[in-house]
């Protein structure tokens, strides 16, 4: 698993680290979240659509967040 | 005929091209070093079709080009840390022509120095935790059949509920805290990053924190000492470590 | 319906409902019970807003409160009859959060 050695100070492996939980992520890899989140600077952010399809053509995309944006309008009146 | 750029992964001190035979850049191309004033940039060819700015424009927003570019990007930072202090750069910062690039160290030694001096000897450790309730699962309805009382009775069933989970986040917000700081006692610097998407990350619950430590590698048993003592005493938070990296959070460049 | 692999999602894309001739009425049915799910957790905040405020009268909260209970109590038989949980309904809307806040 770790190829790294305490005298090579850039590498990414370790010998001295402890055992790691099952939970953990093996030593160096970098899941493509965390990857994206640093080498693009701004957090990953997805589109707020919702595109419904019917074998496999897209008939209709549904704006939701123009509707939330509606309805709370309508609590702002008395 | 398709023009070139210079795509540009990391800066480091004192490399030279042959010195990273082993990688490989973008579309496989040979990875060089462009030097000035002890500073070496790693860099390789690319084609501005695809990376200039029409090109990136369109291809930011794929994902599959995203992850390719991505894991090629690190691969060669990875590779690079092998030699010494890295400061990465960000995903496609691309120059026209060696001259361009050192132009780039020029306008950024003072920086680039900082960041590699910052960085020696240390590395990146990520740390996230998790409130325990997933946002969307709800809490047993409230209007049970038979259920006691009237419509008031209900209302005030809903307030109880309300009021117990906005303490529910305020106690997993303050262990996020308690998270950070303790950990910052550890390291050189620390960084706190946006929490991630539930939809990217996999995860059920709400991310309270996403932080990036830079812990000289000697202090590295006692972060890790103390990221197990949270672990036990916060069973709740779900505590995630992930790393050593390269030291992607701290080599931000403010003209980056 | 075609759910996305499991595991950590992938997509960057704006979510999709890919139904087929045979799950259509399942999947629009799950979007329109969405949007009514909305509407009714947005009622009962706004409900909870007035009845602190202090300007209702008892026969108001009462009232008010009955009908919620209702709601809610249809919304659980609904959802029970094409064997939908909350999270299934919980649509996200990338920087906005999850549809459904609870």
């Amino acid at each position: 698993m770790s190829t790294g050695s305490p005298e090579n100070p850039g590498s990414t492996g370790s010998t001295e680290v402890q055992p790691r939980a099952v939970e953990d992520r093996p030593l160096g890899q970098i899941a493509l979240v965390d990857l994206l989140d640093r080498l693009l600077g701004t957090g990953v952010v997805l589109a707020g659509d919702v595109v419904i399809s019917l074998a496999g053509v897209d008939l209709v995309q549904v704006r939701l967040h123009a509707l939330i944006a509606t309805v709370r309008e309508e609590m702002k009146k008395p | 005929m398709a023009e070139r750029g210079r795509y540009l992964y990391a800066v480091t001190r004192g490399l030279t091209g042959d010195q990273l035979a082993g990688a490989q850049g973008l579309a496989d191309a040979p990875l060089t070093t462009v030097e000035h004033d002890g500073l070496s940039a790693v860099v390789s060819d690319v084609d501005l079709e695809e990376y200039g700015e029409e090109g990136l424009r369109r291809n930011l927003e794929r994902l599959e080009w995203l992850e390719e570019v991505a894991r090629r990007h690190d691969e060669v930072v990875h590779a690079v840390a092998e030699h010494g202090p890295v400061a990465p750069l960000r995903l496609a910062t691309i120059c026209l022509g060696d001259e361009g690039v050192r132009q780039r160290l020029v306008e950024w030694h003072d920086a680039l120095a900082e960041v590699l001096d910052r960085v020696d000897g240390r590395r990146e450790w990520s740390v996230k935790a998790f409130a325990a309730r997933a946002p969307g699962t709800r809490s047993e309805p409230t209007a049970e059949v038979g259920a006691t009382g009237g419509g008031a009775a209900y209302l005030r069933r809903k307030k109880e509920q309300t009021l117990s989970r906005a303490q529910g986040e305020e106690a997993a917000l303050q262990v996020a805290e308690q998270v950070h700081a303790r950990l910052s006692g550890h390291a050189a610097a620390s960084r706190r990053l946006a929490p991630q998407d539930p939809r990217l990350t996999g995860h059920t619950g709400t991310m309270t924190l996403n932080s990036a430590f830079l812990v000289d590698e000697d202090r590295e048993p006692a972060f890790l000492d103390e990221v197990q003592g949270l672990r036990a005493e916060h069973p709740d938070a779900g505590l995630e470590l992930a790393g050593p990296w390269p030291p992607y959070s701290f080599a931000v460049l403010d003209q980056a | 319906m075609s759910e996305v692999p499991g595991g950590p999602r992938r997509g960057l894309l704006p979510q999709r409902l890919e139904t087929d001739a045979e799950s259509v009425e399942r999947d629009l049915f799950k979007l329109v019970l969405t949007i009514i799910e909305l509407v009714r957790q947005l009622m009962e905040k706004q409900a909870l807003r007035r009845v602190d405020e202090g300007d209702l009268t008892d026969e108001q909260v009462e009232g008010l409160g009955t009908g919620l209970m209702h709601l809610e109590q249809a919304m659980e038989e609904l959802k029970s009859r094409y064997d939908l949980t909350t999270a299934d309904l919980n649509i996200d809307l990338g920087p906005l959060g999850t549809l459904l806040s609870e």
